[in-house]
């Protein structure tokens, strides 16, 4: 038996009177791999961030604004994910003297992500797309057990997309992921929750979807 | 007639300088004010340039000291950012600010003596607490990393997230600053101490004018150029060399310092415990005689020198803007614009007063051109910016007028308020040039060696200062201008 990831009974999030999350129960175990789906204003960003405050220690999380350090480089982006783990002199000369190290576990990463050869550009010269990826490595050299991802794919195009999903969905013991593409949530996931107007509208494990649901959810992101 | 917030408070303004130029005095008392100007004009064809080498140590030493105190003010500018949310902190560096570094010079004088150290303290004090308010702005801008994902190693993270996106900006500021330091330890000379101000000062009283315009010339190359020598690479270097080229530092004399403190400028009555009346006498005395009058001719010349500096603004910044001027006319007006914003207004001030003699008006002239050309300067840069359609009219004044200016105006209104401030503190250093502003007073102060009078005044002069700080950004709040300036402002405060 997995232990609870997350668990919400009822629980309503509302923004200056506006109810963003409107009595939604549902529960996560370890090592599920659950995609969001939604239109935009369903709630989706919500739940996640809502999921992250409740687990900040071992979830990494990719906002859907990425909060990237504009002037500093591709590598110095990634490497914040781990400040915590080192001291402040280390940080510091890591920032003014990259360590070999360093920069050759971020490399690893980052041609996984077809974009080691921006290692040292600044992140402010990158396309969209590029900057996406740059958030998605500093998640991943994060190196915690749950991911808590928003939208990580919304920038990329379609083989980019599936090849950064299956790496995400593989790199974590446990993963919830908002996504709007159906399709590639049924291919990389093993459980689906739908939500509209903060309401949850469906929550199945992939195989047991009948195609009513999948219609249903087709609808729900358009 | 409904009228806009900003035609109000432009009228507003402009009947005040209206007003204040009924009361001020603007007589010209020399025999022949315009003989002088003249032959001090022509003197720029006669430059002798062989005397170029001899003017060196003024330049040398302007620089080296401008370069220390900026290397000092930066890191003590640095540090009190960090704490600038302290309200104690702010409180009291808005008083340092308030305070022109000429005066700080003054009392520097009387601490320590004509030397290296009162320069470097003049200018370093002043200098740290404006490079902490714009610094503690800027870092607090700059912040698009998510709360959420910021961990515990505070600092790590202000390294790593803070810094790097504030980098470009602080720079960018300190050369802005920088460029002023050099400015105010040019002025510095006119107290005494040997920089660019003291050999202008000697060169003018024994009427060698071309003199004067080699070494202002030398300045503004110095100014012009200093992208080229001060570098990442030289910075380093210089900031050494600058330390070796100053050697003569005194020993501090901590008694004169201490003496200073607790009894020099402790009210004379306190002093000698002359009694509540006595005390209450002395204050209402220099209230009534000094501070009342000095204050009066401080706003007055304020108000007088703020619309000037418009009225110049608003006509010259089309001769520098690509939508009115051709290449060759803005090369021209850049220029003219470059020199009078680089030639610090006491200097401008000192040589109009040699012409005309003391009134209001060398100082009212000073203060138009310095300010009128840096913000006219800034609306020009404005107006390039604008997309104005196709089928625009192509009548000049219908563009000036229909076009461009109602487009600019509130960014014209937020730069000259910005100003503003800038304007009162230079109009009351003005004073020692004889003017009646508080400077006067405060020099006349000195002079006597009544130095509790001195602070008391200088006390005043910061309050005014601050004062008409609260009032600016009321204003600009008022008129909601600060959204309009899409710069840092950099060349404003």
């Amino acid at each position: 038996m997995k232990n609870i990831a997350f668990s919400f009974t009822n629980e309503s999030i509302s923004y200056n009177s506006l109810l963003a999350i409107d009595s939604i129960t549902l529960e996560i175990k370890e090592g599920e791999k659950i995609a969001l789906l939604g239109k935009s204003g369903s709630g989706k960003s919500t739940l996640l961030k809502r999921m992250y405050e409740l687990q900040e220690e071992k979830s990494s999380y990719i906002p859907q604004e990425l909060g990237l350090v504009n002037n500093l480089s591709v590598f110095h982006n990634v490497y914040i994910s781990q400040l915590d783990s080192n001291s402040l002199f280390y940080n510091i000369r890591n920032l003014i003297m990259p360590v070999k190290n360093e920069i050759s576990n971020i490399s690893n990463i980052l041609s996984k992500l077809l974009l080691e050869d921006k290692i040292f550009i600044k992140s402010q010269n990158l396309s969209g797309g590029q900057k996406q990826r740059v958030a998605i490595a500093r998640a991943l050299y994060s190196q915690k057990k749950i991911l808590l991802a928003d939208e990580p794919v919304s920038a990329l195009d379609e083989y980019l997309s599936k090849k950064v999903v299956n790496i995400l969905s593989t790199s974590y013991e446990t993963v919830i992921c908002t996504l709007h593409n159906v399709d590639l949530a049924l291919e990389n996931f093993d459980r689906v929750i739908g939500l509209k107007n903060g309401k949850l509208l469906l929550d199945k494990r992939c195989e047991d979807l009948t195609q009513e649901d999948r219609e249903n959810l087709y609808h729900a992101v358009e | 007639m409904q009228l806009s917030k900003n035609t109000k408070v432009s009228f507003l303004f402009l009947f005040v300088g209206i007003i204040s130029f009924i009361f001020a005095d603007f007589s010209i008392s020399t025999l022949e004010p315009f003989l002088e100007l003249k032959k001090f004009s022509f003197a720029i064809f006669q430059i002798d340039f062989s005397q170029t080498t001899k003017l060196f140590p003024a330049l040398f030493n302007t620089i080296s000291i401008a370069i220390l105190a900026m290397f000092f003010a930066t890191i003590f500018g640095f540090l009190l950012a960090l704490a600038f949310e302290n309200f104690f902190v702010r409180i009291s560096l808005a008083f340092t600010r308030a305070i022109h570094e000429l005066f700080w010079a003054l009392i520097f004088l009387q601490i320590f003596g004509l030397n290296t150290l009162t320069a470097l303290l003049a200018i370093t004090i002043p200098y740290s607490a404006i490079l902490a308010k714009v610094y503690a702005e800027i870092l607090q801008e700059h912040d698009s990393f998510p709360k959420e994902l910021k961990g515990k190693s505070k600092v790590s993270y202000y390294v790593y997230t803070k810094i790097p996106d504030a980098l470009p900006h602080l720079i960018s500021y300190t050369f802005y600053r920088f460029e002023c330091a050099l400015r105010s330890t040019a002025i510095l000379g006119f107290v005494g101490i040997t920089t660019l101000g003291y050999y202008l000062s000697s060169s003018f009283m024994q009427g060698y004018y071309n003199e004067v315009w080699l070494l202002l010339i030398l300045f503004y190359i110095v100014i012009a150029t200093i992208r080229f020598w001060l570098t990442k690479y030289s910075v380093g270097f210089i900031v050494l060399a600058s330390f070796f080229y100053l050697e003569e530092f005194p020993s501090i004399k901590i008694d004169n310092f201490i003496r200073f403190i607790t009894s020099d400028i402790i009210p004379h009555p306190i002093r000698t415990n002359a009694g509540y009346e006595k005390t209450f006498e002395w204050f209402s005395n220099i209230f009534t005689n000094e501070i009342l009058i000095g204050v009066f001719n401080t706003i007055l010349l304020t108000q007088i020198a703020l619309v000037l500096t418009a009225i110049l603004a608003l006509i010259s910044f089309p001769f520098i803007s690509l939508k009115f001027t051709n290449k060759f006319g803005r090369a021209i007006a850049h220029m003219f614009l470059v020199v009078l914003r680089s030639t610090p207004e006491y200097i401008i001030a000192y040589i109009f007063l040699q012409m005309f003699g003391p009134s209001m008006l060398p100082a009212a002239l000073a203060l138009m051109l310095h300010n009128g050309a840096i913000i006219a300067f800034l609306m020009g840069q404005q107006t390039n910016e604008l997309n104005l359609r196709q089928d625009v009219t192509k009548k000049k004044n219908e563009l000036y007028f229909y076009e461009v200016l109602p487009r600019i105006y509130s960014q014209f209104l937020a730069f000259l308020f910005y100003r503003w401030e800038i304007i009162m503190r230079e109009s009351a250093i003005l004073g020692i040039l004889g003017v009646a502003t508080l400077g006067f007073f405060i020099d006349s102060a000195i002079a006597d060696f009544r130095l509790d009078k001195m602070m008391l005044l200088l006390v005043i002069t910061a309050m005014l200062n601050i004062a008409i700080d609260m009032i600016s950004r009321k204003t600009r709040n008022y008129l909601k201008v600060e959204q309009s300036i899409t710069s840092c402002g950099c060349d404003l405060k």
